[in-house]
């Protein structure tokens, strides 16, 4: 090697400065932890059929719209918030995209913006229930989550709507044969990529890089650190808020058609208690309810753990019983080696 | 009689030696007031007498047996109590049940427990119902409350953290009197605080501790002598400016501005106040708590909206809805509790530092890391703000270098008025005069400067002028030329019954 490695730099951010950034920004180390260790047990007990494009594709494909759920939830915890009604909205939205597939037989690329449009409403009254009545965001998404898995219900008469629409002929209309490349096992973009596969690790990439690159994304750190704080250094805090729930609902509706084209069907009760695994995804990667701290990388490997965890343990023929069990303990386990003071505290060296 | 007697005290931090052979003797009804910069080690010392920590060498003796203080409790069986700066108190709670925490009966007795602490709240004078909530109490009153509650476990040894640094100057006089009367009773009484004219008052003994060790202790209050014993090195001058200089042509101009009061919040409603401030001018604003000086400066800054009234900046019609609006005309406004209102504690210099003035970093939409980090780096090294580098958490700095990376923030939007409310408030005296020479520097370079203190003679030595406001009315107005004196304010402010008659 020689001493030419690095360019010269303006300011001083030497190598190890930058490592210690660019991991800072990658998440919380004990996720990758837990993600190199779950592969390692995947690998150790089922290798062959664990470690092959199919399965894996598959594992994160029938995770991808819970793992998009959690990037909206996680912009709204940074904020200091919570959302509870992302798998409400995602079941809205994948009852619309299978309505407008089998009554309007609208194209696919107008589906997903009209899912879209649907959940930024929902989500625009949470953000607006929560800036302008200052109704606590856990009560406001609560209520959303009720209020709209009702609407769902109701439009859907309680019957689940199928997108595999068969044409006179007896064969699937164009655009139900279109439809399935957003999700049905089997169909992919080019004959290559899995579109939820692609489209979850698209969202995050946009969203990780307007929290870090932005000054919308400075404004959500702001607003979750210390929102008295932002609002007077310039910050408009309730325009935050408000967007963060909108994109939050956003995504759902974006998720909605995924959910819909994997399942060939958008069910009443499609979604529900997803919102619990993208929070849990948000707090293994290591964003803190608090406010104001976690990334999009690490809700991206929390997503991951969750994901091959599912698989892993299906695999193993684990019932879904434990399966849920365990899920549970991760959480609880992911959070406390985020606290190294707990440790400190196990040991006796306590620090105010 | 000797009470307490700490002995040889050492505790380290996770790369720091907080505190190094450490002894400190006092006797029963004695006030002796510790001395030092932040930083210094006094709270480290007290709080490992309240119990807070766990570990420490040395040895601490209480009433001529070693007591091995360890935990909180164990602090508060040996008599030891302490008021913390940031007050313990709930505030959802009664006073009562503030009193008794931690202590109550398994089935509660509301009658007695009520009965016991009418009676500590009448022993301070405190004209108050033992069932009022906390949050419905002044700053005033809820430092008494914990004087009431230390008093309600047979205190021994009371410590106070800084009380009177939210107190206004007759609210001191009464804290004052409180502690006369406990020390008649026995009771002994460390007393930290940064306003060396206090001690002279209150404390028959001043031990000063620098870095971690002790410097030495007086029994006269010589200000100078401890500053330099604080400081390691004489301070030349603490107010360092000398005399206005020229004032430029008018930047702000306030008319007959009103805001109607909050109730529930306690905030003072303003009237009719007009005022100017000229560009490189200091104007201070002067009044005891709850005069209005902080809804004057926070209404200049856009947060409260005027029922009445104009402003004009610059010459030009101002009229901030919100202080986003204010921050783009070029005001800035150094918020007077820095942890809650101006500072991101979990986050770093850098982040804080650019918050406001992100909007000028901005490139093809995105924020230039590079040129902004350069620009708060060129900030915070002017400023001198201790730190291994703009990564380093806010929350972990001191607090005077936490006043200058708030300093630092607004300096990067580059305003051309700055209000400031409380500027020095608990910071050490080095970083003191480094505010002051900065104020300085700042009204030289063509800035107008708008300061509330409650501290007069920080008002006295910096100000071109000094607006002195009582119950939301400017009652008075001094120039530099009068050399108004301490006492002339202080009337000005207290003018209560003249505004209440009109």
């Amino acid at each position: 090697m020689t001493t030419k490695t690095a360019p010269p730099t303006p300011a001083k951010p030497p190598g190890e400065n930058r490592l210690r950034r660019t991991f800072s920004a990658l998440g919380a180390a004990q996720a990758y932890i837990g993600l190199v260790l779950i592969l390692a047990v995947g690998i150790a007990t089922k290798g062959d059929i664990f470690l092959n494009e199919t399965n894996l594709t598959n594992a994160v494909g029938a995770f991808a719209s819970r793992g998009i759920l959690a990037v909206g939830v996680t912009l709204v915890i940074l904020t200091g918030g919570i959302d509870l009604s992302v798998g409400s909205l995602l079941g809205i939205a994948s009852m619309t995209a299978a309505m407008m597939l089998s009554k309007h037989s609208l194209e696919p690329w107008q589906i997903v913006p009209i899912c879209m449009v649907v959940g930024a409403f929902f989500g625009f009254l949470n953000g607006a229930g929560t800036a302008w009545l200052r109704i606590q965001s856990f009560v406001m998404t609560l209520a959303m989550l009720s209020v709209v898995r009702g609407l769902d219900r109701q439009v859907s008469d309680n019957v689940s709507v199928g997108t595999q629409i068969a044409g006179p002929d007896g064969k699937l209309t164009p655009q139900a044969e279109a439809f399935q490349l957003f999700g049905t096992p089997g169909h992919n973009l080019f004959d290559r990529i899995y579109y939820p596969v692609l489209a979850f690790i698209v969202v995050c990439v946009v969203f990780h890089l307007i929290l870090t690159k932005t000054r919308f994304g400075r404004h959500v750190y702001a607003v979750g650190g210390n929102p008295t704080a932002a609002r007077l250094s310039g910050v408009n805090v309730t325009a935050i808020t408000i967007a963060v729930f909108t994109l939050s609902g956003m995504l759902a509706g974006f998720a909605g058609p995924i959910d819909a084209a994997y399942s060939a069907s958008a069910d009443p009760q499609a979604g529900q208690s997803y919102e619990l695994d993208a929070i849990a995804a948000a707090v293994i990667g290591g964003a803190s309810l608090a406010g104001g701290k976690g990334t999009i990388a690490g809700t991206f490997v929390g997503a991951l753990i969750l994901t091959l965890l599912d698989n892993v343990l299906g695999l193993n023929a684990v019932s879904d019983n434990w399966q849920l069990v365990i899920k549970g303990l991760i959480v609880v386990v992911a959070v406390v080696l985020q606290r190294p003071d707990l440790f400190k505290f196990f040991r006796g060296g306590s620090r105010s | 009689m000797t009470v307490l007697t700490m002995r040889a005290i050492g505790k380290s931090f996770p790369g720091v030696r907080a505190l190094d052979g450490v002894s400190l003797t006092v006797a029963e009804g004695e006030v002796v007031a510790l001395l030092g910069e932040n930083g210094a080690g006094k709270s480290t010392l007290m709080n490992i007498l309240a119990g807070v920590f766990k570990d420490y060498e040395g040895e601490i003796e209480i009433g001529g047996q070693v007591a091995h203080i360890h935990s909180p409790k164990d602090a508060r069986r040996h008599g030891v109590a302490m008021i913390h700066q940031e007050l313990n108190l709930v505030p959802e709670l009664s006073i009562t049940d503030n009193i008794f925490l931690g202590r109550e009966r398994t089935i509660l007795d509301r009658k007695s427990t009520e009965a016991r602490s009418a009676e500590l709240l009448r022993g301070l004078g405190l004209d108050l119902s033992p069932r009022r909530l906390i949050k419905q109490c002044k700053i005033a009153e809820r430092q008494l409350i914990e004087v009431a509650k230390a008093l309600s476990q047979n205190v021994r040894v009371l410590v106070m953290d800084e009380p009177t640094s939210a107190l206004a100057d007759a609210e001191v006089r009464r804290l004052y009197a409180v502690i006369r009367d406990l020390t008649a009773r026995g009771v002994a009484v460390i007393y930290i605080s940064h306003r060396l004219e206090e001690l002279e008052e209150i404390a028959d003994r001043v031990v000063v501790l620098r870095d971690g060790t002790y410097v030495g202790e007086r029994s006269e209050v010589d200000r100078d002598e401890l500053i330099q014993m604080m400081v390691g090195r004489p301070l030349g001058e603490m107010f360092p400016r000398a005399d206005g200089g020229g004032a430029g042509k008018e930047l702000l101009k306030v008319e007959g501005l009103s805001v109607p009061g909050e109730p529930g919040t306690g905030r003072t409603p303003l009237r009719e106040v007009s005022l100017s401030v000229r560009a490189g001018e200091i104007v201070g604003v002067a009044g005891l708590m709850g005069a209005g000086r902080s809804e004057l400066l926070e209404t200049i800054f856009g947060v409260h909206r005027p029922a009445a009234g104009s402003m004009s900046l610059g010459g030009r019609t101002y009229r901030p809805r919100s202080p986003k609006g204010a921050i783009r005309r070029g005001v800035a406004l150094v918020a007077e509790d820095r942890k809650a209102q101006s500072l991101v504690l979990g986050n770093t210099i850098a982040f804080n530092a650019g918050l406001p003035s992100l909007r000028r970093f901005l490139r093809f939409g995105m924020v230039d890391a590079r040129s902004e980090q350069a620009a708060v780096e060129r900030q915070v090294n002017e400023l001198r703000v201790k730190a291994s580098g703009t990564r380093f958490t806010v929350g972990n700095l001191s607090g005077g270098n936490q006043q200058k990376v708030v300093l630092a923030k607004w300096l990067l939007t580059s305003p051309s008025l700055i209000l400031m409310d409380e500027p020095t408030r608990g910071i050490d005296v080095g970083a003191k005069a480094e505010i002051h020479a900065l104020m300085s520097s700042l009204a030289a370079g063509g800035k107008g400067v708008l300061v509330a203190s409650s501290e007069l003679p920080e008002l006295l030595a910096m100000c071109d002028r000094i607006l002195v406001l009582c119950e939301g009315r400017i009652t008075a107005e001094f120039s530099r030329e009068e050399h108004p004196t301490q006492e002339a304010i202080l009337e000005a402010a207290m003018a209560r019954q003249k505004v209440t008659t009109l």
